[in-house]
């Protein structure tokens, strides 16, 4: 048996409310790093913010998976400081989903200090532990809904982040998908399929990146 | 190794800030902001997961506080005994996050002369207050800048000139034909992106040159720095401080 396009790669995954929910985001992409030989452990919060992984947070919701079944949880879930999480799981890469939570859909005015803040706060938490990371930016969504996400903003949205996650690399999510292609629940959170899809492009894309690759036993 | 602790009064609506240095050699390491939290709404009309914020109900906002005379000076925020010393070496503090619209009030202090500050800053406004001398008295410029060039791939430069004598203030990179900036006004600032390079600049005012050549020192992409333009004995000096903001 060949072996997979992650193997021997230890992940600490975090994400936002697409991490957090059964027949979201977590399972197929926990299942599809897993299967590409990575060991990984996924945690995610509702809502969560760049900033909210430099502390501890109570949130709406979230989820926990690591070397077992998801641990779904309602609002016993707490984000955690990404200092302790990396020096708990010593993770030889770090994988941040994140990008809807920030990106202000319902104000006409995008927080660029604000989100500018919160993302560098993160990066260099995590660049201070010298574990290389990977920035997951939002994926479109379908115009309208309860969070009011729109294509303009995510677009911006990503764009901002691929300026400023660095020393994390960037993976476009805009990039897997046409606008609207994968139906939506509410705007934001995608059907099963979509999120089939996006883990598997999720997946694919991270094998394809040099500091990945670099990092492949 | 000194320590001091400053507190920052906010007195519109209910913002309170609270700043703590506790190593006043490494800049200010330590700060702490406490504010009344935002309260968002967070309503459940899915049965499957809580409505939350994509965002915050404001951008946010910060102050600094900059030495721009030639001698050591005091800062201290209003309702606090807490000092902060600014000094050639240490010229200016971070960006402390406040919240907008709030009132910032505070005092410069150098020897007998005091400078009352009375400053608001906007949502996405970052403000510097400069202390200036005014013959032998203190007085303070109130300079604002709601920046959008943020990136993490590049060096974000600003130039602020508080000279009143160098009314058309350039900075021109040394060894180089090459004007990073240009015809500068007076109480103003300008900002622009370069890469990470090591350089030395020099002021020019009216096009003339003025005092000598500034290193920059190893810029790092993704922070950003500021050279002040400032008076001093009846010329006009320039010195370079980080952007840095409380974390």
């Amino acid at each position: 048996m060949a072996a997979g396009t992650l193997a021997g790669i230890a992940m600490l995954v975090l994400g936002e409310s697409h991490l957090s929910l059964p027949g979201y985001l977590m399972n197929p992409l926990y299942e599809d790093l897993t299967t590409q030989g990575a060991t990984v452990h996924a945690i995610g919060a509702c809502g969560a913010t760049a900033s909210d992984w430099l502390k501890t947070v109570e949130v709406p919701c979230g989820a926990d998976r690591f070397k077992g079944d998801t641990v779904f949880k309602g609002r016993a879930a707490t984000t955690s400081p990404i200092k302790e999480l990396i020096a708990k799981d010593k993770p030889n890469l770090v994988v941040i989903i994140l990008g809807d939570t920030m990106a202000s859909y319902d104000n006409e005015t995008f927080p660029r200090a604000w989100a500018w803040q919160g993302i560098t706060g993160l990066t260099k938490e995590i660049a201070a532990t010298q574990t290389p990371c990977v920035w997951v930016g939002p994926a479109w969504g379908t115009p309208g809904g309860k969070y009011f996400k729109n294509d303009k903003r995510v677009e911006f949205m990503a764009g901002f982040l691929e300026k400023n996650v660095a020393p994390c690399v960037f993976i476009d999510s805009l990039k897997f998908s046409k606008p609207g292609q994968w139906a939506t629940v509410d705007g934001q959170h995608f059907n099963q399929a979509g999120y089939q899809a996006w883990s598997a492009n999720i997946t694919k894309a991270l094998a394809a990146l040099p500091v990945v690759q670099g990092l492949k036993k | 190794m000194k320590e001091a602790g400053l507190a920052l009064a906010a007195t519109q609506g209910a913002a309170v800030g609270a700043v703590q240095y506790t190593n006043y050699a490494t800049k200010f390491a330590s700060f702490a902001l406490r504010l009344v939290a935002c309260t968002f709404s967070v309503l459940s009309n899915a049965a499957d997961i809580p409505l939350y914020p994509t965002g915050p109900s404001a951008d946010s906002s910060f102050v600094r506080f900059v030495n721009g005379t030639d001698a050591a000076l005091e800062l201290t925020a209003a309702g606090s005994q807490a000092k902060v010393q600014l000094d050639a070496k240490t010229p200016a503090t971070v960006f402390y996050p406040v919240r907008a619209k709030s009132d910032i009030k505070g005092q410069f202090t150098q020897a007998q002369s005091k400078s009352a500050i009375a400053a608001t800053v906007k949502a996405g406004e970052f403000v510097s207050v400069i202390a200036l001398a005014d013959g032998a008295t203190l007085k303070h410029v109130t300079i604002g800048e709601e920046p959008d060039d943020f990136n993490a791939l590049k060096v974000s430069l600003a130039f602020y000139n508080v000279s009143a004598t160098c009314v058309s203030a350039a900075l021109q990179v040394v060894g180089r034909n090459v004007m990073l900036f240009e015809k500068l006004g007076v109480n103003a600032l300008t900002r622009r992106m370069i890469n990470p390079v090591k350089i030395s600049v020099q002021l020019l005012c009216s096009e003339q040159t003025v005092g000598a050549p500034l290193e920059l020192g190893e810029l790092i992409a993704g922070e950003r720095y500021s050279v002040f333009a400032v008076p001093a004995a009846g010329t006009t000096r320039i010195f370079i401080a980080s952007d840095a903001v409380a974390r």
